[in-house]
């Protein structure tokens, strides 16, 4: 009995005093108040970003809505938008324009950046620290400053060869932009991969083109895979060159594309514009998916003593 | 395969000066040959121009009778083993092996068969299907060494291939790479910084500073018979003590005339030419007698006793200020600021031209 009472009560004390786990020191009354504010400005921003996205994803699925957005109102449940959509756009067709140049984006981007990341990272030649520079003061003049020479540019090589079309036009522009930057960014994690593996891959008998294909470009494929999405993701964003550049509606991407629905009195229609935008992330979630491994990885690690 | 070296030298682009010049070397058949020397002297440099990683600024470099300044690394038939290992962090431990077979296209049997038969030696084979990264840092060298002998190469090319490993590991791998170069019989060159692993390992050594090489030649004479003052230094632990002094009539006499010993009957021809002039002696810490001699009488003070258990260091201080390690049997009974009688043992004396440093006797 009166064991009992002993353990009861020692059970008592221990609860009292409970082990404290954490590495960081305790939360004084001016940390935890500093704590919430951090809190509540994160989930301001968190409201910020989710709310339009919820309004956009409810407007497109609400039938009640004709051509306007209106908050409020009866909701009732429809894929009407979706057909209209489908039915009274070009929407497929700027779907397959913007995949068509997103794709040939990405793969020109990556195929350029992989030799010249390389190249910047393993080799010394002359001008190399001249042109890194070069490459880096161009990047910060915004794409549309040359907007009047790339129309310039295009109306002269479409004179000598006819077949070459402004979305063949935009994908180079976009990617030289791409292969700029990323360049710089695919230098430095090469950089990170010792020189060692690059020297032991050639003992064994690689040549230079099989040390980046077999060795180091295994090792950087996170770096890779991050350059292949913002590259795919560029045109699906940007508005402003392919409504300068393409002037016929069945040219359009996306962007500017879905604009038609609202900026013109005629065929506005908002809800299928939301619907539209709702589509839009489609793609990108697809490929962020099946890149969601590589992005992630850590490869590098242990290849060298760790 | 035989290597020789001839009148090689190297110089970076962009530097002003020639990192290694004028390095004759013969590396015989089977030799495990030791490039030792202290960082920056340029050893890792040889080794690779040897491998062909750097190219060779001037003079040839032969294998056997072909000449192979221009041959590309991997028709060197060469295997090297890095400091970092240099393990395909993206393949498992098999494909990491299998590596340089599956480039040369070999058939898939004969690969497995070569690797299997590695991982076996190196006793892997228990996780020839992990990556590197999955496994400990001995293990890695391990599949470091099985991946340069798959190949089986002509020459084994080393880069300081312990240096990463802990001293226990590394007093362990030292054996088995003796062991293994014993079964496998492979000319191999090997860089370390470590003097213990050269004189552990190595049937010759090549001792390079400044660019230069100071010394070639077994461990024992490296110990016994070092070339120069620097070897002398460099060689042994603890180090040489050395004190510079001038001879008269025939009898070494130190700056303060602390000691003064008559060298060995049979140093005395060639020390003969050297009357008059600057001479540094050398002698090691366990060439110390205790006890009073007729000859070369040293009284120090002992000021540190590091005891290692076989013997004890004594670093005392003699009359003059200068100082020297004493080594003596461990179960002697010595104490702080204590004063000894030692005297040299003339067999152990070495002799140096102190203007230019090189070995007389």
């Amino acid at each position: 009995m009166q064991k009992k009472a002993q353990d009861k009560k020692s059970r008592k004390e221990r609860k009292k005093e409970k082990l404290y786990l954490s590495d960081r020191p305790p939360l004084t009354p001016l940390a935890a108040v500093m704590l919430a504010i951090s809190y509540l400005i994160l989930i301001f921003w968190a409201f910020v970003i989710l709310w339009p996205l919820l309004q956009m994803t409810l407007a497109s699925l609400n039938g009640s809505l004709g051509n306007y957005i209106s908050l409020g109102g009866t909701y009732t449940l429809s894929l009407k938008h979706f057909k209209y959509l489908f039915t009274e756009t070009h929407f497929l067709l700027w779907t397959k324009n913007t995949l068509v140049i997103a794709i040939a984006t990405a793969l020109l981007t990556l195929l350029v950046v992989s030799f010249t990341g390389y190249a910047y990272s393993r080799y010394r030649f002359s001008g190399r620290r001249a042109s890194l520079m070069a490459i880096m003061l161009i990047q910060t003049i915004p794409a549309f400053a040359g907007i009047t020479a790339y129309y310039t540019i295009h109306s002269i090589i479409s004179a000598i060869i006819p077949s070459f079309s402004r979305q063949m036009w935009l994908i180079l522009i976009y990617a030289a932009g791409g292969i700029a930057g990323n360049t710089f960014m695919l230098k430095g994690y090469i950089d990170g991969i010792s020189t060692e593996l690059d020297d032991a891959a050639r003992i064994d008998g690689c040549s230079n083109m099989q040390v980046y294909r077999l060795i180091v470009m295994p090792i950087a494929r996170p770096m890779l895979a991050i350059i292949a999405l913002w590259s795919f993701i560029g045109p699906f964003l940007d508005f402003m060159l392919p409504k300068i550049l393409l002037t016929d509606p069945k040219q359009y991407t996306l962007a500017t594309g879905l604009f038609t629905l609202i900026s013109d009195m005629r065929n506005m229609n908002q809800p299928a514009f939301a619907a539209g935008g709702l589509l839009t992330a489609v793609p990108i979630i697809i490929l962020f998916i099946t890149l969601q491994k590589q992005l992630v990885s850590g490869l590098a690690q242990g290849s060298v003593k760790g | 395969m035989k290597i020789t070296l001839n009148n090689i030298g190297k110089k970076y682009e962009g530097r002003e000066n020639f990192t290694i010049r004028h390095i004759n070397l013969e590396i015989e058949d089977k030799d495990f040959c030791v490039i030792l020397g202290p960082s920056g002297c340029g050893k890792s440099t040889l080794l690779r121009m040897i491998a062909g990683l750097n190219s060779i600024t001037e003079g040839e470099l032969y294998f056997g009778d072909r000449l192979i300044n221009k041959v590309e690394p991997k028709d060197r038939d060469i295997a090297m083993v890095f400091q970092s290992y240099a393990l395909y962090p993206h393949m498992t431990v098999y494909d990491n092996m299998a590596f340089s077979l599956a480039m040369r296209k070999e058939r898939k049997e004969v690969i497995h068969e070569r690797v299997m038969e590695a991982a076996e030696i190196l006793q892997i084979t228990d996780y020839l299907y992990s990556r590197p990264s999955d496994i400990s840092g001995g293990q890695r060298q391990r599949v470091a060494l099985g991946r340069a002998m798959v190949r089986k190469p002509a020459v084994f090319l080393m880069d300081e291939p312990l240096s990463n490993l802990d001293a226990k590991l590394r007093e362990h791998m030292r054996v088995e790479l003796v062991r293994l170069h014993k079964s496998l019989q492979t000319t191999s060159i090997y860089v370390t910084h470590d003097q213990t692993e050269a004189m552990t390992m190595a049937t010759r050594i090549v001792l390079l500073d400044g660019g230069k090489i100071q010394q070639v030649g077994k461990p024992e004479d490296f110990y016994n018979r070092p070339a120069n003052l620097f070897v002398a230094g460099f060689i042994g632990s603890p180090t040489m003590n050395t004190f510079s002094g001038k001879m008269e009539n025939g009898v070494f006499v130190s700056d303060n005339g602390v000691i003064r010993v008559s060298p060995a009957p049979e140093d005395a021809a060639s020390l003969a030419p050297y009357e008059g002039k600057a001479v540094h002696l050398g002698i090691r810490s366990e060439r110390f007698i205790a006890g009073e001699g007729e000859d070369g009488k040293v009284k120090a003070k002992i000021d540190v006793i590091e005891m290692l258990g076989k013997e004890k260091l004594l670093y005392c201080s003699l009359d003059d200020g200068s100082t020297c390690v004493i080594s003596q049997p461990g179960y002697y009974e010595y104490a702080h600021d204590e004063l000894h009688n030692f005297h040299l043992d003339k067999e152990g004396l070495h002799f140096f031209d102190s203007e230019s440093t090189e070995r007389i006797n």
